[in-house]
């Protein structure tokens, strides 16, 4: 079978250098456990992340990073180049997708104790991704050059100016200047396509050293699953390429019956547009609107500070070797409360501005 | 004997640190002070202004607020873009002028006149200022900005930075 015109297929894999690789994945088992549904978000992220650099590496061949042109080359891609509106997408439905999934991944991982010993580092690895995410979306927003993405820019980078003593210099440097001009568009475009995605490959290999290293985390019926293997080839692998089919598929479909958005040329004499915040930041933009005068820093700093050093400290905070749910109440109490908290505020800035 | 021996064994690891350590901080350096300087040089950079004439005062109708475009050639860069935007001018009866920014001192979105409240509104957090700038209602703290005006041969000059 593995016969190809007299070479056989290990011949090749030797020749390559590849054969005590190839070996090592036939023979790697990981326990079955890992097969449970609930464990696949973190497979479904990669696919994800694979459609997303896939999609904008190539939607990239037909982008002009110039606030002349950058306009008008995405919207050749998208209404003139073939499947042009399949790629934008998956690329624009694929990053919703995936901070979606990334939620659930958290609250997963949260509710199993994955955070507990000895996987304190997994965690805080994946804490440091997830923050990292808002980078991509704060410069990828920017590139098509409409009126969203050109006054959400202006909102975000009023928010970044506010910080004190640094934020006009962080303002200049994320733009290269003051300007929101080819500058900026440039910056924003190479730091999208190149540098957060280096940075972003890197945390995922340090993600994946704690994961392989420090184990999946225990399944929590503490039945004897996890003492059971399966061979990571083909079994593994397999499933993983099944959620890619899938998931492409129906990424596909949905940009197929609702392209992507494009909306009008940035405009910045445009005094009719309000930008809206995005669903993902509903619940910040809330808080922001909250606390007003000298307390604003309260909404702004404060609480989503609070928040993200809640995220980071958690495995070092919750550390006992408890890790069923009923068992740990405190802490999910208090997790149950900033979930309702981030739904709530979620819910009244969706009321105010999408209805 | 023994123990001169690991002394000795110490010494080397200790100077094969140093080494090491010493020829990756020349190395972070070299290479990074140059890519440093080039990726933050533009942010160094103090901003510019620039007198912008907005046309004869006497087009401006005294007791009104109102807004006045402008478009000019920047240089951004390498290239030379039009920056756009508007400006709202207020006109006394007594023709004193003052010139706001239309930039909302909350989150940067623009404000716009309302005749019937006699009011800015920002309609991004429903931030209120009165006629005179200074905010009334929503989350804005700061009065609108004050720009720099000046009349030149009967034309409004505003003084606009960025």
């Amino acid at each position: 079978m593995n016969k190809t015109a007299g070479i056989s297929l290990e011949t090749v894999f030797e020749r390559l250098a590849l054969d005590r690789i190839i070996k090592r994945l036939k023979e790697l088992d990981v326990p079955a456990d890992a097969l449970t549904w609930h464990r696949f978000f973190g497979a479904l992220l990669l696919a994800l992340l694979v459609l997303l650099f896939l999609s904008g590496a190539f939607m990239s061949f037909y982008y002009s990073p110039s606030p002349g042109s950058a306009y008008d080359s995405v919207d050749y891609a998208l209404f003139t180049v073939p499947f042009g509106d399949i790629i934008k997408g998956i690329h624009h439905y694929g990053w919703n997708l995936f901070l979606i999934v990334m939620g659930l991944h958290l609250v997963r991982g949260f509710w199993v104790g994955a955070h507990k010993p000895p996987r304190q580092l997994t965690w805080v690895s994946g804490v440091i991704i997830l923050l990292l995410i808002p980078a991509f979306i704060i410069t990828g927003d920017l590139l098509p050059w409409d009126q969203k993405g050109y006054w959400s820019t202006q909102v975000r980078i009023s928010i970044m100016r506010s910080v004190p003593f640094v934020g006009d210099f962080m303002v200049r440097l994320l733009q290269g200047g003051p300007l929101t001009g080819i500058v900026a568009l440039t910056r924003f475009y190479v730091l999208h396509i190149l540098f957060l995605p280096v940075l972003l490959t890197f945390l995922l290999v340090i993600h994946f050293h704690f994961l392989i290293q420090r184990g999946l985390s225990d399944s929590l019926s503490g039945d004897n699953l996890s003492t059971k293997t399966v061979r990571f080839f083909p079994v593994m692998v397999n499933r993983w390429l099944i959620l890619f089919l899938c998931v492409t598929l129906v990424l596909g479909l949905i940009s197929w019956y609702w392209p992507a958005p494009l909306g009008d040329p940035a405009d910045p004499t445009d005094s009719t547009y309000v930008p809206k915040p995005e669903w993902w930041v509903l619940f910040l933009n809330q808080l922001v609107s909250i606390f007003k005068g000298p307390l604003s820093v309260v909404g702004s700093v404060i609480i989503p500070g609070g928040l993200v050093g809640f995220l980071i400290a958690l495995p070092f905070i919750d550390s006992s070797p408890e890790r069923h749910p009923a068992r740990r109440k405190m802490v999910m109490l208090v997790a149950a409360i900033i979930a309702i908290a981030v739904l709530a505020l979620s819910i009244m800035g969706y009321l105010e501005h999408h209805v | 004997m023994r123990k001169r021996n690991q002394k000795e064994s110490l010494h080397s690891k200790r100077r094969t640190f140093i080494k090491t350590t010493f020829l990756c901080s020349g190395a972070a350096i070299l290479t990074g002070f140059p890519l440093v300087s080039y990726f933050i040089a533009p942010a160094l950079k103090k901003a510019t202004g620039k007198w912008v004439d907005f046309g004869a005062v006497e087009k401006l109708t005294p007791g009104s607020i109102e807004m006045l475009t402008y478009e000019f050639m920047v240089k951004d860069g390498w290239m030379v873009l039009p920056q756009r935007g508007f400006v709202w001018a207020k006109i006394n009866k007594d023709q004193n002028i003052k010139v706001f920014s239309s930039t909302c001192t909350h989150l940067a979105c623009n404000v716009i006149w309302q005749e019937e409240s006699n009011q800015f509104i920002c309609p991004c957090h429903s931030g209120r200022f009165d006629s005179n700038g200074k905010p009334v209602a929503g989350p804005p703290t700061k009065p609108l900005a004050m720009l720099k005006h000046k009349i030149e041969q009967d034309n409004l000059l505003v003084y606009l930075t960025f």
